[in-house]
């Protein structure tokens, strides 16, 4: 009955093969294109000078009223997108412009290397940390 | 979830949950926590997280799943590491909020403070905090409970929050890892004093306090030797091996500091020890003169003898004929007849030793008769 729960997971950490389909996951990213015709959005995000693109599916969360350039948060499914990408099926897709990306990024790391620490749990992105 | 026999081992007994700050305090644990956490084999709908008592928790999330039902509202709350249903009832001025307000609009038009449109205003704004869509960001305080084999918080307080830019999201997502470190990951230890007297608890009737032990000694010596009055420099001897004991734990802690003199302590702890035995009844003064001669209460014969002849010349009179003498009745009797400065635990005491002698019957918890 209740979904499942959506850990936080980075941007460049959604690449096809990263995590099984169907995983249930939460992102963020500045919305940079929206084709409201395909119930498609894009967020993007710089990381180590390259530049990293999330494809969402919107068709749960429409209508919304899209801000093109804000930054959002996503939490949703993962599934494959067109080209053998994947895309994130959104079920929550919140403004949220005027976020503290750094300090944002910093949580999630110490919140991950809390549960690192103190639960010995296996780091689930140490393969694509690494690259 | 089910209490297994080796996890029992890190359960404290329930009566010192009580010293666990944790325990009275809404835990901010994770959601995957609340949901793996074990429940206690002692006291059912409490938990045990790292050896802390738990039942109520606080929570930050947002709302993955919504139902509404008549008087309550239930919602999925995700805050990345679980998802766990909380029950967040209605209020109750929701009911009648279809009424119409009626406020004169005369005094409305005027630009005059109408406390009515306030009022209005108010329920609105607390509605329209308290009922939550897919997405939004909530906060859930509440009790944790176990229904149909899920965990879900029964809320008693909740609320969407307000994180347009997640300062509130990630100021949490980095407190929690702080307050674990700080306070729930470290196993409640009990303070070391507690320990100590709760294993003397078991060996035995042993008094924790120096005052105990003092009054203790006294009362065995009487009932021993059968005392029936004494002077206080006539037992002060007894005392004596306690007071070592005592000084050569002083000068461990404060060596230098002139505490004071053995003879002082001592007269000190006999005078505490006959004004603790006086208030019990064990003992008391027949008259109070420069002379301390103490009676010994279960020894006095002649008091005895006077509550008996009390009792069963009263009990023939009418007044008191059905249920037999009320227990002030005796006692102003006997400061008549036998010593002013008879109180009533003297002469509790008193009766009781005669009732288990069986000289006399208590007929209610105030009365007494003879046969």
């Amino acid at each position: 009955m209740l979904p499942p729960p959506a850990p936080y997971f980075f941007p460049w950490e959604i690449r096809p093969g990263s995590q099984r389909e169907g995983a249930s996951v939460r992102t963020f990213g500045r919305l940079t294109s929206y084709f409201p015709e395909e119930s498609k959005a894009v967020l993007s995000s710089q990381h180590a000078s390259s530049q990293h693109q999330v494809q969402v599916q919107t068709g749960f969360v429409e209508p919304f009223n899209p801000i093109v350039g804000a930054q959002y948060i996503v939490l949703g499914e993962l599934t494959s997108a067109e080209g053998g990408g994947v895309a994130v099926r959104a079920r929550v897709f919140n403004c949220v412009d005027g976020v503290d990306v750094d300090l944002l990024q910093k949580a999630i790391r110490d919140q991950r290397s809390f549960f690192q620490e103190t639960r010995n749990e296996p780091d689930v992105n140490c393969a694509t940390t690494a690259v | 979830m089910e209490a297994d026999p080796v996890a029992s081992d890190d359960e404290s007994p329930s009566l010192l949950w009580g010293l666990d700050p944790v325990f009275s305090a809404f835990a901010r644990l994770y959601i995957k926590d609340i949901l793996e956490m074990r429940e206690s084999c002692q006291v059912p709908g409490i938990y045990i997280f790292n050896s802390h008592p738990i039942f109520q928790v606080d929570v930050l999330g947002i709302v993955v799943f919504r139902r509404e039902r008549e008087d309550f509202f239930s919602y999925g709350v995700d805050d990345g590491t679980g998802v766990i249903n909380c029950l967040c009832w209605k209020n109750d001025k929701w009911r009648d909020q279809d009424e119409p307000v009626k406020w004169d609009r005369t005094v409305g038009a005027s630009g005059a403070f109408n406390v009515e449109e306030h009022v209005r205003k108010l329920q609105q704004a607390q509605r329209c905090r308290s009922t939550l869509e897919i997405g939004d960001l909530i906060r859930v305080r509440g009790s944790v409970k176990t229904f149909r084999g899920n965990r879900e918080i029964m809320s008693s307080f909740y609320y969407k929050v307000n994180d347009p830019v997640m300062e509130v999201q990630i100021s949490w997502m980095m407190e929690l890892p702080k307050l674990y470190q700080k306070c729930y990951l470290k196993p409640f230890k009990l303070p070391s004093v507690t320990t100590e007297s709760s294993s003397t608890d078991g060996s035995g009737a042993c008094f924790p306090s120096l005052l105990g032990q003092a009054s203790q000694t006294l009362k065995d010596f009487l009932k021993e030797k059968e005392v029936k009055r004494f002077r206080s420099y006539d037992v002060e001897h007894l005392l004596h091996p306690l007071i070592p004991q005592l000084s050569s734990k002083l000068e461990g802690e404060q060596a230098s500091a002139a505490g004071p003199s053995v003879p002082t302590q001592l007269r000190q702890l006999l005078t505490e020890t006959l004004q603790l035995l006086q208030q019990e009844g064990t003992i008391f003064r027949k008259i109070i003169s420069p002379d301390q001669l103490y009676n010994v209460t279960e020894q006095d014969k002649d008091l005895h003898m006077l509550i008996r002849d009390i009792i069963r010349e009263d009990s023939k009179l009418e007044k008191y004929a059905e249920k037999g003498c009320h227990v002030l009745h005796i006692q102003s009797s006997a400061r008549q007849r036998y010593s002013q400065n008879l109180s009533r635990e003297v002469l509790d005491v008193a009766l009781k030793f005669l009732e288990c002698n069986s000289d006399i019957i208590s007929t209610t918890d105030y009365h007494y008769t003879v046969l």
